[in-house]
């Protein structure tokens, strides 16, 4: 504190002090600034101790200072004055305060991004800094490297260096080599051109050699060509020589026919000098030959003739067999006869001879005729008779039938009627019943009678007082046996009482009688109605009788109309008709027809059938001899196929050889077939029989070669002709120039000059 | 009788009826003829007639006989003599009656009116009456019993008394069937003429 009043008194000192030269007022108020500037924060205390210390300025002021009145008021008003001015520098000072409170904030701002300005700065210095070092430190480096560099360069260059005059020297070793082969070079190149000249040199010599070998091989050609065609020449000559040969045989041929048809004229001539003969023999061969022809004219128809017999003997031998047949059959017909005729003897009891015999037995078979014929005739009217008597039994056993029905039919009837007089009785019964009924209706109205009219009847009323008595009396008897049961009275008075009882019985007994008596007296009385009764019911049965038989004709005639209504039943009125010509009729006409018909056929066939087993054949004959005609024509027919065929077949050999021989002749092998797909070929001029060649035809229509004897022996002509060139023409040529070369080697001795025939 | 042809243009006479009857029954015996398999199938060829296809006999003996007894029995028609027509079928062997179709004829109307009686029923009524029975007919086979055996048939005509026969026309016996069964088919009348057809056979069972 005391510092701050210290500064404020120096403030107010200066105050004073600066009161006097206004002038220097405004430099002073650049002090506070400068000092707010160095001292910032005590600018606030400054700025209000003056209001404050005013009054102690002036107390001190007051006291200290006393002087005249005129400088007194002259020092007042100064001091109003320079109050004022105080008051107005107080001001300025605090407006400058202001502002300069405003500078400082401004400049505190300033100074705040100064500040931070300078921190960014600082820091970006540092930054700056660090990468100044770190830059530095590359720097450093790179001079590092730079040296390590420059050192590589230096011994790099030291060993380019190096090298450069290793190859420098190399160079020139390398020229002074190839100067010194430049220098051989040249050497060998003269050696080689010499070389050259000399192989040159040789070349043409052999060139000239060539020439000269050219020409003699044009030479040789040209003697070849001589010998192919002296080749060829021979080889022509050698088909002439063949040619000849055949002409020479074939002229041998016709020299041999020459000599033949020489003969032959000879021959000819000789029958010309006999031709009168001949002519005259010629005459009688006519004459002969129509000679023969008649015989041959006879010859055919004694063929004929002969066929005929044939056809007859044929039946002869059939007859013959017949023959046979009939002698055996004779004989055992002799022997049957023979035992007939010793049956005969027998018979007859004769040993008379035979002719006797017959006649003896033809009498006695007549009269044994007669007798069976009266027999028969006996026989016939029994067996009538018998008819008769059969049909009369037949009738009668109809009758008997009839009868017997009859009967059955009155047994019905009779039972029919016993039922009825059942019935009958019964009703007799119902009726007797009734009649009681009615009696004893009329008993009641005879009582009724009687005790209307009690005296008028006599019997009757007497009868009623007997039965009313009889009544009273058994009354009695109950009542007296009712005491004797109950009580006893006594012995006597039971005696009484039985000769009662036995009185009483009597008198019972006499009035039963009396009773019956009147009974009897009655039915006689009855009588008379009762038959009248019988005949009113024998009536009413007759009326019954009608009645039922009325009924059963109705029924009858009902089951008649019945019958005629049933559905089957066709019910005719008036007339049926037709017409005659209907189809049923007509076919039931066809069935008679065919019937007929179908009966004539069974007869016939029967009749065959008989003729057939008793073995006449007429009918078989005719057929065969239509059969025999037909096969006659047909073994004609196939006669003339066969001579056709065989006609055929000859020619067809006959070209066939034909054939087979040209071929030969042409190809000079003969070819057989053995078997199916088997041919054998046979060379002309083959040595041996057996050098045969076998082919087969294979499926695919190709020849196979078979390995036998002869074809092993070609495995030449084989590889040849067959595997390389595939061709059998050739092969089989080649064997047949094979051969023949062969043959002719060995026939070198062929004949040429042989004489040549007339 | 000119009168009443102009007052009915489509009358139908008792000639007419009778021509109808016939016509009738020969298509009906046709095809009794067929349906009972007498003759052999092919000899038969179909017809139109009442709408309906029936099949004909082509065999000219039958055909013959059908004519003639038709022609006959229409003059009877005519002559009001004919009460019952009866087509026989006969095994031929044993001559027993196997079926009988009765064709039962009834005069109706006025008879007395004698040959001038018409009727006007309408022919289209009348011929489609007759395809009823004619159906019936066809289908009758489904019950009849199969005729496995040779029959033929026979045309019997039911007359009164009093008819007068002409040439190749004789009595016949009446054709009894023993256990029988009969159907009756529908009936169609002519107003003069009234037909009833009636199938009897013999039942096998």
């Amino acid at each position: 504190m005391s510092t701050k009043e210290q500064s404020v008194n120096d403030t107010i000192i200066n105050m004073i002090t600066n009161l006097k030269p206004r002038s220097m007022k405004l430099p002073e108020y650049s002090t506070p600034i400068k000092r707010s500037l160095s001292s910032g924060s005590n600018t606030s205390n400054d700025e209000t101790q003056p209001f404050s210390k005013k009054p102690r300025h002036e107390s001190i002021l007051d006291v200290s200072y006393v002087g005249s009145p005129r400088e007194i008021r002259r020092l007042r008003a100064d001091l109003l004055s320079t109050r004022n001015t105080i008051l107005n520098l107080q001001n300025q000072i605090q407006h400058m305060h202001g502002v300069r409170k405003e500078m400082q904030i401004m400049f505190d701002n300033e100074i705040g991004t100064l500040r931070s300005q300078c921190e960014r700065d600082s820091k970006s210095i540092e930054e700056l800094e660090s990468q100044l070092q770190t830059i530095r430190k590359r720097e450093i480096e790179l001079k590092e490297q730079l040296s390590q560099e420059t050192n590589k360069y230096d011994t790099l260059k030291i060993d380019c260096d190096a090298k450069i005059e290793m190859l420098e020297k190399k160079f020139s070793e390398l020229s002074t080599q190839l100067k010194l082969q430049e220098n051989e070079e040249n050497g060998d190149f003269n050696k080689m051109k010499q070389r050259i000249n000399e192989l040159e040199m040789l070349y043409n010599a052999a060139q000239e050699e060539a020439e000269a070998y050219k020409k003699l091989t044009e030479e040789l050609n040209s003697r070849l060509a001589e010998c192919t065609q002296l080749k060829q020449d021979l080889e022509l000559k050698d088909q002439l020589i063949q040619k000849t040969r055949l002409e020479i045989k074939s002229l041998d041929y016709i020299k041999e026919t020459y000599t033949e048809i020489q003969s032959q004229a000879k021959t000819q001539h000789h029958k010309l000098s006999t031709y009168n003969d001949l002519e005259k023999e010629n005459k009688k061969l006519k004459e002969e030959a129509k000679h023969l022809r008649d015989e041959i004219h006879n010859k055919l128809l004694l063929e004929e003739e002969v066929h005929d017999l044939k056809g007859r003997l044929v039946n002869y031998k059939e007859h013959e067999k017949k023959l046979a047949t009939l002698q055996i059959t004779k004989a055992q017909n002799d022997m049957y006869l023979e035992e007939w005729r010793a049956v005969a003897r027998n018979i007859c009891e004769t040993t008379a001879p035979d002719m006797t015999l017959q006649k003896m037995l033809r009498s006695l078979v007549e009269r044994l005729q007669q007798q069976e014929i009266t027999l028969t005739s006996e026989k016939i009217q029994l067996e009538s008779q018998l008819k008769t008597a059969q049909h009369d039994g037949k009738i009668a056993k109809a009758d008997a039938e009839k009868n017997q029905h009859l009967v059955t039919e009155l047994q019905n009837n009779i039972q029919q009627r016993q039922n009825l007089i059942h019935r009958m009785q019964k009703k007799l019964l119902l009726i007797s019943r009734e009649r009681d009924s009615y009696r004893k209706q009329l008993d009641s109205y005879e009582k009724d009678l009687t005790i209307c009219m009690a005296p008028s009847s006599t019997a009757q009323p007497g009868a009623n007082s007997y039965r009313k008595q009889l009544d009273s009396y058994e009354k009695d008897l109950t009542i007296c046996m009712a005491p004797s049961s109950t009580a006893q009275p006594g012995a006597n008075q039971l005696q009484t009482q039985k000769e009662r009882i036995d009185n009483l019985e009597k008198v019972i007994d006499g009035y039963r009688e009396m009773i019956a008596n009147n009974v009897m007296l009655l039915f006689t009385e009855v009588a008379p109605i009762r038959i009248e009764q019988v005949r009113r019911l024998e009536e009413d049965i007759n009326l019954l009788k009608n009645e039922n038989n009325m009924l059963r004709e109705r029924k009858d005639c009902l089951e008649i109309q019945l019958e005629e209504l049933l559905v089957g039943q066709d019910n005719v009125q008036g007339r049926v008709v037709h017409s005659a010509k209907n189809p049923l009729a007509d076919c039931l006409m066809q069935r008679e027809i065919e019937k007929e018909k179908l009966a004539e056929e069974v007869e016939r066939l029967k009749r065959k059938i008989r003729n057939l087993e008793e073995g006449l054949e007429s009918s078989k004959l005719n057929e065969s001899a239509i059969s025999s005609k037909e096969v006659l024509a047909l073994k004609e027919q196939i006669k003339a196929s066969d001579t056709q065929m065989q006609r055929l077949k000859e020619y067809f050999k006959s070209s066939m050889q034909e054939f087979r021989n040209v071929i030969y002749m042409l190809l000079g092998y003969k070819i057989d077939k053995t078997s199916s797909s088997h041919y054998k070929l046979t060379s002309m001029y083959a040595e041996r029989a057996e050098d045969q060649l076998c082919f087969q035809l294979n499926p695919d229509g190709a020849l196979n070669l078979l390995e036998n004897e002869f074809s092993a022996g070609l495995d030449e002509l084989v590889e040849l002709h067959l595997r390389h060139q595939k061709s059998i023409p050739v092969f089989l040529s080649a064997i047949t120039l094979d051969m023949f070369n062969n043959k002719t080697m060995t026939t070198k001795t062929f004949d040429v000059d042989e004489d040549e025939p007339l | 009788m000119t009168a009443i042809e102009q007052k009915n243009k489509s009358a139908i006479t008792l000639r007419g009826s009778s021509e109808i009857i016939c016509e009738y029954l020969d298509y009906g015996i046709n095809s009794i003829l067929y349906q009972r398999g007498l003759y052999p199938p092919e000899t038969f060829k179909t017809a139109e007639n009442y709408g309906l296809t029936i099949l004909m006999s082509q065999d000219n003996k039958i055909q013959e006989f059908l004519s003639t007894t038709l022609n006959q029995l229409k003059e009877w028609l005519v002559q009001r003599i004919v009460n019952k027509v009866a087509l026989v079928i006969t095994n031929v062997k044993t001559l027993e009656v196997m079926e009988r179709w009765d064709f039962n004829v009834q005069y109706e109307g006025n008879i007395n009116q004698g040959n001038d009686q018409v009727s006007d029923k309408p022919l289209k009524q009348i011929r489609n009456e007759i395809r009823d029975v004619m159906k019936q007919i066809a289908s009758s086979v489904a019950y009849l019993p199969l005729l496995d055996c040779l029959c033929s048939f026979d045309i019997q005509i039911y007359t009164k008394s009093d008819v007068v026969l002409p040439n190749e026309w004789a009595d016949a016996e009446p054709a009894n069937i023993k256990n029988a069964q009969s159907v009756k088919m529908r009936s169609f009348s002519t107003n003069i003429h009234k037909m009833e057809t009636v199938v009897t056979y013999k039942n096998d069972d």
